[in-house]
């Protein structure tokens, strides 16, 4: 056999390795009631509840935030969250927590937010519309 | 329907406009006319090559002038341009201004056409026969980057987006109806605080120049293919590569190390989408590199030299694809949000992949092709194996990180591997592992052949010496902790070291050709080393249980507080109370601000055995707060020779509320109301010399005063005012208060006093003649009202060899670069 024909089958060989490690390793997005029936660690996408409360206190426990969150399916959870507040927390558009089910609320090892106006600002804020607006 | 309105400065936008236009004009122009000139070749004279250069030359002219409009609009503030609303404020100093150019999309763009324009006339000047089919591609692809700014309808489709937008078309609002709008645009959104930074400033242009250049060893592959000078091409182009590979890669660790000194994520790779994305490109530029030079020396392997240099530029413009079409949504944080160009970017794609596909399928039966096997034990066949592994470490990233893009194409809903740092981190070290181990014994291999037996000796002989210096490194530097696949990262790298070290000292006695490419292996190899101890053992210094309360429901065994994240990291410090932390002893003594940053004095000692100060330091990590931003942590770190510790905020008292209604109504009552910030009070009696003690410290009375003079308030002969001169000691620090006890008339006063920086306000509420006494009242702060900061501080031990490694791996490059250019002008 020709070495180039070697090399050719170690290559399929370790794409397909790469291929099927990524496939095992692969999460779905899911839901809190999917993660309270499975147990395991999975990602929820969902949206902050900007109705209640978000739970800070650095002189009672300075790795403790935690807030509700509604997934997809409209369920709500609390979730903890074993780190300071993340920036801009409260203006997140989106949340994709990675975590798990202890008890009742989910505890989260990563969170991701989306928050559109970081970026590119093609919209004029409501906040900053209204000032303007008052200033007329 | 056009109106005028008030204040508008029209004029450098409708140059630059205009200039846009003819810069897309003049890059067709140019195309087309090289297109003729490397095909016609029944035209007279030089006409179509004057033609494509006459188009170039007034292409690069018309983006410099855009970049003069922009510049103009941005410093002078003219704020009926979107761009100059979006991305700066009339506060933002003129470097930042600067930066403020490239801080959107279409600035991002143009950076990017100006430096294709630049490398397409130095190509002008210097690639002789090659200059015809070369610029065409070239000149094509200056087509495509203009497009992307035009920001022009036609048929109702909106081409590209152009930086000289105004507001009012930008946005729609009623306020817009106004003529006099502008009079309420006071000022720009400002730029993100994150992005004000010096790096902001060097980052981007140096990445772009990166990115630009991939399109010249490209276009010398399609000249290649197109004109079938199969095995011209190589030569002129692997100077270029070079070059492409040493700014690429230098642009990517600018943007780790503009991480790491300024963001707050606590390290300098993430594998964001957006990161990955960048480093596409030079891992197959780097591999292409090394299989042209395969190539040139056996006529081995040309179909992947020319495959890995044609896929490289397409990982440029995929990567662009990924961060600009809004595509990465939920798995990156720092991706820009879809202008409308998702099928413009596309189309850039496509048309420079089918153009490859088609060179290569139809010139496929004439492509070189060396019949005689590969010699196992020549250096070409296993830096041929290399640059495989080096395109399936790249292959392996993009899939992971396309992962939404499969998602939007298949209509799936996979999400990237939970534990996503572990899996590339895994992964990429094995292939890290496999390449490092190559660029070792590869070079005991002679170009052509080799004595075999003298190879396994000196292969294996290196191994072992690599292998008693990796074990102890490993036992010292923690890593034996982690998984095992680093640790053969780390032998790996030492071998290479080694290896390449005596190349380099064999270089330097003769073989001074050989340098280049062993400084830059040994450049890298030192990165690899500097990330995976710095990655690897990174240690949290804040660590401080004693101050958690746990809360319930929230236990915390280790295995739980794992898959929390980062749970303990933080530590929570109240002013002037020093704080035990690791080694150090650490006090937040006090802020200072100077807008818009607002600094956080941490002061760090190290006391040696004997209670001793060892070392005394501080660092001053800031936070903007702005409107628009909320919170933006940025580190300080000191830096060691051996290891940095890095110190960031992560929470700070909820920032005082602006006046409100009630806060006013609180201000007019005076100190009854300030006085619920304080704990009940706690009246003593004391004489002069007496001792009172508080919560953090004691006070003493130095003496009773009478008054003569009182703040803003005249006295007379009548007035009697008394102060007591007291002395504060807390935490080793001594204030001094002196409440004041005043008689006026037949009312009584008293001003108190405040020592804000322990929490503590003192009064004299009473005067006692009789036992020469007074009545000092304390009122102390609950101790969460007290000002205090939560902050994460971080070791990274020996990141230097990752920063070193890079100057080093670029002085291989530059080496390199000028070996092959000599080479070229012999041949």
């Amino acid at each position: 056999m020709k070495k180039s024909s070697i090399i050719g089958l170690v290559v399929i060989a370790v794409a397909i390795a790469v291929i099927v490690s990524i496939y095992a390793g692969a999460s779905s997005y899911g839901s809190f009631g999917e993660a309270k029936k499975s147990g395991s660690v999975l990602q929820v996408v969902g949206v902050l509840d900007k109705q209640k409360e978000l739970y800070y206190d650095a002189a009672k426990n300075a790795n403790y935030f935690s807030f509700y969150v509604k997934d997809k399916k409209g369920e709500e959870c609390k979730v903890v969250y074993g780190n300071t507040e993340p920036q801009d927390f409260e203006k997140s558009e989106q949340i994709v927590l990675t975590g798990q089910m202890i008890g009742n609320e989910f505890h989260a090892s990563a969170i991701l937010m989306k928050c559109p106006s970081k970026y590119t600002k093609n919209k004029l804020d409501d906040q900053t519309f209204e000032s303007k607006s008052s200033s007329l | 329907m056009d109106k005028a309105f008030q204040g508008e400065h029209l004029i450098p936008g409708h140059i630059g406009q205009a200039l846009v236009i003819l810069s897309f004009g003049a890059a067709l122009l140019s195309a087309i006319s090289y297109y003729f000139a490397t095909t016609d070749k029944s035209a007279p004279g030089n006409s179509w090559l004057w033609m494509g250069r006459i188009g170039f030359f007034i292409n690069s002219i018309c983006i410099l002038g855009v970049g003069v409009s922009l510049f103009y609009i941005l410093y002078n503030h003219y704020f009926e341009y979107h761009y100059a609303w979006s991305y700066t404020s009339r506060d933002l100093p003129v470097y930042y201004l600067v930066s403020g150019f490239w801080n959107g999309q279409e600035g991002g763009f143009l950076l990017w056409t100006f430096w294709q324009a630049v490398l397409g006339n130095i190509l002008i000047w210097k690639s002789k026969s090659w200059e015809k089919p070369v610029m065409t591609v070239v000149a094509f692809s200056q087509v495509f980057l203009a497009s992307m700014i035009l920001g022009v309808e036609i048929f109702g489709a909106k081409i590209g987006s152009s930086p000289f937008l105004l507001l009012r078309h930008a946005i729609e609002a009623p306020i817009f109806s106004r003529p006099d709008y502008l009079s309420f645009i006071k000022d720009g959104q400002g730029m993100n605080p994150l992005l004000q930074n010096y790096w902001m400033v060097i980052h981007p242009p140096t990445l772009f120049l990166g990115l630009a250049s991939v399109v010249v060893p490209f276009s010398y592959a399609i000249a290649g293919l197109w004109q079938r000078r199969y095995k011209e091409w190589v030569a002129p182009a692997i100077p270029y590569a070079l070059f492409s590979a040493m700014i690429l890669g230098t642009g990517v660790i600018m943007g780790s190390l503009w991480a790491y000194e300024s963001l707050n994520f606590g390290g300098f790779w993430a594998w964001d989408p957006v990161e990955n994305a960048s480093i596409f490109p030079w891992l197959t530029m780097v591999a292409g590199l090394h299989v042209l030079i395969v190539f040139k020396n056996t006529g081995h392997s040309y179909f992947t030299a020319t495959f890995l240099v044609l896929i490289s530029f397409i990982m440029v413009l995929y990567s662009s694809f990924l961060a600009r079409s809004g595509i990465l949504g939920e798995t990156s944080v720092h991706s820009f949000v879809d202008l409308g160009m998702f099928w413009h970017l596309v189309s850039y794609i496509i048309v420079f992949l089918v153009i490859s596909a088609w060179f290569l399928i139809s010139r496929w039966k004439e492509l070189p092709v060396n019949k005689k096997d590969e010699e196992t034990y020549s250096r070409e066949f296993w830096m041929f194996v290399g640059s495989i592994f080096l395109a399936l470490s790249c292959f392996h990233l993009l899939l992971v990180t396309s992962i939404p893009v499969w998602n939007s194409m298949f209509g799936t809903k996979v999400a990237p591997p939970i534990d996503l740092v572990g899996h590339y981190n895994i992964i990429q070290a094995s292939f890290a592992m496999v390449i490092m181990l190559l660029t070792g014994f590869t070079q005991f291999l002679k170009y052509k052949n080799t004595d075999v037996s003298r190879f396994f000796i000196s292969t294996i002989v290196y191994l072992v010496v690599a292998l008693l210096i990796t074990v102890p490194a490993v036992y010292f530097s923690g890593l034996y902790k982690l998984h095992f696949v680093f640790l053969l990262v780390m032998l790996g790298s030492v071998y290479s070291l080694l290896v390449n070290g005596k190349i380099l000292a064999d270089a330097l006695k003769g073989k001074i050709k050989l340098a280049g490419s062993a400084v830059a292996h040994i450049g890298f190899g030192l990165m690899l080393v500097g990330a995976l101890i710095a990655a690897g053992t990174r240690n949290t210094v804040s660590v401080n249980d004693s101050g958690n309360i746990p809360i319930p429901g929230f236990s915390q065994s280790p295995a739980e507080a794992k898959v929390a994240g980062d749970a303990h990291d933080n530590i929570m410090i109240y002013k002037n109370e020093p704080v035990k932390m690791g080694i150090y002893t650490v006090t937040y003594i006090g802020d200072s601000t100077s807008e818009p940053n607002h600094y956080y004095k941490v002061d760090y000692k190290r006391f040696d055995a004997k209670g001793k100060i060892a070392e005394e330091f501080e660092l001053k990590p800031h936070v903007q707060i702005s409107a628009l931003m909320g919170m933006t942590s940025s580190p300080d770190t000191k830096h060691y020779l051996t290891h940095d510790l890095y110190t960031h905020i992560t929470a700070i008292p909820q920032p005082k509320a602006a006046p409100t209604a009630d806060s006013q109504t609180a201000a007019d009552h005076g100190d009854q109301n300030d006085d619920k910030n304080y704990d009940p009070p706690i009246t003593h009696e004391v004489a002069i010399g007496d001792t009172i003690r508080f919560r953090e410290g004691f006070m003493i009375v130095r003496g009773l005063k009478k008054e003569k003079a009182l703040q803003n308030i005249p006295l007379t002969d009548s007035d009697v005012a008394i102060g007591a001169q007291i002395q504060v000691y807390s935490n080793n620090k001594t204030y001094t208060a002196e409440p004041v006890y005043m008689i006026r008339g037949k009312s009584v006063f008293d001003f108190a006093r405040a020592v804000d920086e322990i929490g503590l306000k003192l009064r004299i509420t009473k005067i006692i003649p009789e036992k020469s006494k007074v009545e000092i009242t304390v009122y102390q702060q609950p101790e969460n009202k007290k000002p205090y900061i939560v902050m994460r501080a971080l070791d990274f031990p020996y990141i230097n060899f990752l920063w070193s490694g890079t100057a080093i791996m670029i002085i291989g490059f530059l080496l390199s670069i000028f070996r092959r250019n000599k080479e070229l002008k012999v041949v």
